[in-house]
């Protein structure tokens, strides 16, 4: 991540059968950003099935999903939801009216209001410590290696093994907004 | 997380915003119409040239008012941005609702015009140059606000139609959908002011009304009709999202008070009243009781249309 100049494409893949609902990447996030009570800007959603003794509890960790093609940016009527040439989409604060539109837009409900400010926020995937070379805090934090974050574009990179030796999937691909955040199977 | 985000402000505004659009609308229409080189509906102009600026201007001012800082609503206007349906929105807004005050001043009686210059204080007496008979630009102003009232009429349905998130409004007959309620809900307002005038109620203008107003309830109804059906054929999440129409929570609200109240019951009331032209027989009812009835229900049915869409679609998702 320290070579300037280089096309990038940040991405995330997620093991989501190493998470055990731990919450740390949660905590880390809050803790990191500053998110405020009540809000998140990453969770994890919990399914239970069948009955004992047959019986499977997934989890599944969701937020931005920092989409190629973002419909919360294409809605934005100030420009204050913008997509970086890394493809981190972000907010700039002093833009936003708060007009909520892209939340509504947002297939994945990733992006909450800040009552405080008036203005909508979401996850960065830690821009100011992505832009040090330094991994985001959910990553980093992950007591059991679910998530693994890097630059699409780096042909030695690790999401490169991940993604061309395991199957994966993107969540609701129908919507056109091209997610990059892998999880795989 | 999910939330409903946009609730009962954003409902009044695409109604103040549709209803205004519909008035300007036929206003212009019975200016454009003309007999002998006079419009031939009057007094269906000026009350709608007098009608039209209030319920945009109130809609604008809770759509700012619903804003997260509501004093950045400027910034709006700093960009446009093609791609955002409330950019475009918003630039549509802001010409039309220029419009209709340009519209409203010049069909403002000439005494109302002197009365209200008479009333500025000594130091903007300046301002009273301005006092000007603008009854010439009428015409045009109705002409040039034809595009706009029906970019502002239909603007509403885009704005959530053009949402691929939302199943329930991602579909291309919502903006129709708005749009011609948007009309039904003007012309009924026109006719709401008619009938509760004293004047007695003109035949012709009210003949007018009338049929414009058949003409857009049946338009809409048959744009709603296309929308369940096209919907229930459509893909799983759609079909899911119909769900909350087709017994979910706004079941009851769509089928009894929407289409049966405030689209089919009007509808049957106009023709109803209209039977005598339509037979060509005999006179016109004349019942203002009913005209308000009708137009009454057609309003509430418009504004319900807003309510049931702009929540039921929040709720819609992507599974």
């Amino acid at each position: 991540m320290a070579d300037k100049g280089k096309k990038k494409r940040y991405a995330l893949v997620l093991d989501s059968k190493k998470c055990m609902n731990c919450k740390a990447c949660v905590v880390a996030c809050k803790a990191e950003n500053g998110v405020p009570v009540g809000k998140f800007r990453n969770w994890i959603d919990e399914e239970k099935r069948g009955s004992y003794p047959r019986l499977l509890m997934t989890f599944d960790p969701g937020q931005c999903m920092q989409c190629e093609n973002p419909s919360c940016v294409r809605v934005c009527p100030t420009g204050a939801s913008w997509q970086r040439p890394d493809g981190i989409v972000l907010i700039n604060y002093s833009e936003c009216i708060g007009c909520r539109y892209c939340m509504i837009a947002c297939p994945y409900d990733a992006r909450y209001f800040r009552e405080d400010l008036g203005v909508v926020d979401k996850c960065t995937f830690c821009v100011q410590r992505v832009d040090r070379g330094q991994l985001p805090a959910c990553v980093e934090t992950c007591p059991s290696k679910v998530r693994v974050f890097g630059d699409l574009d780096d042909p030695n990179g690790e999401l490169q093994d991940l993604l061309s030796t395991r199957r994966y999937l993107v969540k609701k691909p129908e919507t056109g907004n091209g997610p990059q955040l892998y999880y795989l199977l | 997380m999910k939330t409903i985000e946009w609730g009962i402000l954003i409902v009044n505004y695409l109604f103040l915003g549709g209803l205004s659009a519909g008035i300007f609308f036929v206003s212009a229409l019975a200016t454009y119409l003309q007999e002998d080189g006079q419009p031939a509906y009057p007094r269906i102009a000026r009350y709608g040239a007098m009608m039209a600026p209030w319920p945009v201007a109130l809609g604008s001012f809770l759509l700012i008012f619903d804003l997260g800082n509501w004093y950045r609503f400027y910034k709006l206007f700093l960009h446009f941005r093609w791609e955002s349906p409330m950019s475009i929105g918003s630039w549509l807004l802001l010409v039309f609702t220029g419009i209709t005050f340009a519209a409203f001043y010049a069909w403002l009686p000439e005494e109302a015009r002197h009365r209200l210059f008479a009333w500025l204080p000594k130091r903007l007496a300046f301002l009273k140059r301005f006092d000007l008979d603008l009854s010439s630009w009428r015409r045009p102003l109705a002409m040039l606000g034809f595009p706009f009232s029906i970019g502002v009429g239909i603007y509403t349905g885009v704005l959530l139609g053009a949402v691929q998130s939302r199943p329930f409004w991602n579909t291309n007959l919502v903006a129709q959908m708005f749009l011609f309620s948007a009309l039904s809900t003007g012309t009924a307002a026109l006719i709401l002011a008619l009938s509760i005038n004293r004047k007695s109620l003109d035949f012709k203008q009210i003949r007018f009304l009338y049929t414009l107003d058949i003409c857009f309830i049946t338009l809409e109804f048959f744009i709603v009709l296309p929308y369940l059906i096209h919907g229930e054929l459509s893909v799983r999440a759609v079909q899911e999202a119909l769900k909350l129409i087709l017994g979910g929570p706004y079941t009851v609200a769509f089928w009894l008070f929407f289409m049966g109240m405030g689209l089919l019951l009007p509808l049957f009331v106009e023709l109803w009243e209209m039977k005598p032209v339509l037979l060509a027989r005999a006179t016109m009812h004349h019942n203002k009781v009913l005209a308000a009835g009708a137009a009454f229900l057609v309003l509430t049915g418009g504004y319900l249309l807003r309510y049931i869409f702009v929540y039921a679609g929040q709720m819609s998702s992507f599974r």
